[in-house]
């Protein structure tokens, strides 16, 4: 069995954590408005693209996540076989993956409900598109809160650099 | 500090592994603790997606103010005809039949549509609407064959939908109500039309057998949504129940306007209303006139809206107005519950409400414009 330091391997369960809770919230919200967007497009071909567009958009939280979890594994020596980490820097890479993960699935579910309720919105009324991107962008920013402080957590808690 | 950590682990008596399998076991208790709370409501959410979106898209294709302005502008039904080829919904049922029909043909593809896409835990009432179709149609072969139609005109009168279209398609060839009701047995309206048999023998009028099929259907319906165990349901049971509540009102004010009384009525009344209980459904069937039967609802959500119209009553002594009001009511409070759960039954709610509107005031325009100089702001006011 490979030897891998108590802190990689905590770092590895970051990374799980990370892209885990990350890729469920966007799967479930993508799912949420993939399911919106086929009724549209159900109804109304023309819905096709702007069904793509909104099923698309929460995608970034796993993204987010997906980073995230790459970066633990290449700085913690998983990949790439650099040095492992410390104790106390695997238990920060916990943090970091929480930090991410769990903002990512709650925001990639809200943004899903409000993908969703804007296809709805718009196949009922062309007009509505841009306040619906804008309605439907306002959840991403909690993910973005949560991948500022994985990547803040990172810099500070001795595992980039 | 890793010094610490390890001593803090070695203190507790844990192995490295140890430790981090309990790290492991942590996460995994927290993350399903997260899950299991934040997907509840996603869960009573999803499964309104999809019939959200399609409810909507044809919502947005129903006629705004402008299109219904355009429609009683029109100079007769046939300028009507042509307008309604312009959309996409009635340019299809128009290509196969007359307009009164295409209407018809075009509601009851509206209440099969929205049962089948109904979710699973709403669909049984909106089920039961899409069979009022067959309810009509079995009105109209009574009706064709009490004043002698001939069976091709019988046949005119039917909505070719429903599921009893063919069998009903066959009894226009029967040769007496009798004959309807007895061929009608096996069918689920077979007991309620037996019942009422005897009366229609004695009397010779349909209005028994018209109104056991009405009292069958609506009292199936009410009983569709007994159980509001959530607020989708809940709002489901407060749509049907006002259609119930509705549709009794109609017949009670309709009866005390032709002087019935409350033996007359009360065979034809649905007595588990939705707010207007068995006992006040009493009270309104025993109040001696229409004007009583109005204040007898003080204190219901319906007295505002009739007390509203009396004065216009009093002056031209019609209930037809009463009858608008209710529809109107019926129409607003639909709306009403439409904007209230936005990501479950509302937009169903709000889109078959407006539509069946819709096909109401098209068929109050069409109607309008077979009479020469029918003026436009008479049929304005005539629509919902």
């Amino acid at each position: 069995m490979v030897e891998i330091a108590l802190g990689t391997a905590l770092a590895a369960i970051g990374a799980g954590v990370a892209i885990g809770f990350a890729g469920l919230g966007s799967g479930l919200g993508q799912g949420m408005a993939a399911a919106g967007s086929v009724g549209a497009v159900a109804e109304d071909n023309d819905m096709f693209a702007r069904g793509i567009i909104f099923s698309a958009l929460p995608e970034t939280q796993a993204i987010y996540g997906f980073l995230v979890a790459i970066l633990l594994l290449v700085f913690s020596g998983l990949l790439g076989g650099g040095q492992g980490l410390p104790t106390e820097a695997g238990i920060v890479a916990i943090g970091v993956g929480a930090s991410i993960g769990f903002a990512g699935l709650g925001s990639g579910m809200g943004q899903g409900i409000a993908a969703s309720s804007s296809v709805g919105a718009i196949v009922e009324d062309n007009d509505m598109f841009a306040r619906g991107i804008i309605f439907s962008a306002l959840p991403e920013t909690q993910a973005i809160y949560g991948f500022l402080i994985a990547i803040l957590l990172m810099v500070f808690g001795g595992i980039l650099g | 500090m890793a010094d610490e950590i390890a001593t803090l682990i070695s203190s507790m008596g844990l192995t490295q592994d140890t430790f981090l399998v309990f790290c492991v076991i942590a996460i995994l208790v927290v993350g399903a603790v997260v899950v299991i709370i934040t997907s509840r409501p996603i869960l009573d959410v999803y499964p309104y997606l999809n019939p959200s979106s399609r409810v909507r898209a044809r919502k947005g294709r129903l006629f705004d103010e402008k299109q219904i302005s355009e429609l009683v502008e029109t100079n007769n039904v046939d300028e009507v005809e042509n307008y309604l080829r312009g959309s996409p919904d009635y340019a299809d049922v128009l290509d196969e039949y007359p307009l009164d029909k295409a209407l018809d043909v075009e509601r009851a593809n509206t209440y099969d549509f929205v049962a089948r896409l109904a979710p699973k835990e709403i669909k049984k009432p909106f089920a039961v609407m899409s069979r009022k179709t067959d309810v009509d149609n079995i009105k109209s072969l009574l009706t064709a064959k009490e004043v002698g139609l001939t069976p091709e005109e019988t046949r005119e009168l039917l909505i070719p939908c429903g599921s009893l279209y063919e069998e009903l398609d066959a009894l226009a060839d029967s040769d007496s109500v009798t004959d309807i009701v007895t061929s009608l047995d096996g069918t689920e309206y077979s007991t309620a039309l037996e019942d009422a048999l005897p009366q229609y023998e004695d009397t010779k009028m349909i209005l028994p057998l018209e109104s056991a099929l009405d009292k069958y259907y609506l009292g199936k319906l009410l009983r569709s949504t007994d159980v509001p165990s959530d607020e989708n349901k809940q709002i489901l049971y407060s749509y049907v129940g006002t259609q119930v509540d509705v549709a009794n009102l109609k017949l009670i004010i309709r009866a005390k306007e032709d002087g019935l009384d409350y033996d007359a009525i009360s065979p034809y009344i649905l007595e588990e209303g939705y707010q207007l209980r068995e006992w006040k459904l009493k009270d309104l069937m025993e109040s001696p006139d229409v004007t009583n039967v109005v204040s007898g609802l003080e204190g219901t959500k319906y007295a505002e809206a009739l007390t509203d119209v009396m004065p216009m009553y009093n002056e031209t002594g019609s209930v037809a107005l009463f009858e608008k009001a209710l529809d109107k009511y019926a129409s607003d409070y639909s709306k009403s519950l439409a904007s209230k759960k936005p990501l479950g039954i509302g937009p169903i709610i709000g889109y078959l409400s407006q539509k069946e509107n819709e096909i109401k005031n098209l068929k109050i325009i069409a109607r309008a414009k077979r009479e020469a100089d029918f003026p436009n702001s008479k049929i304005m006011e005539m629509l919902i």
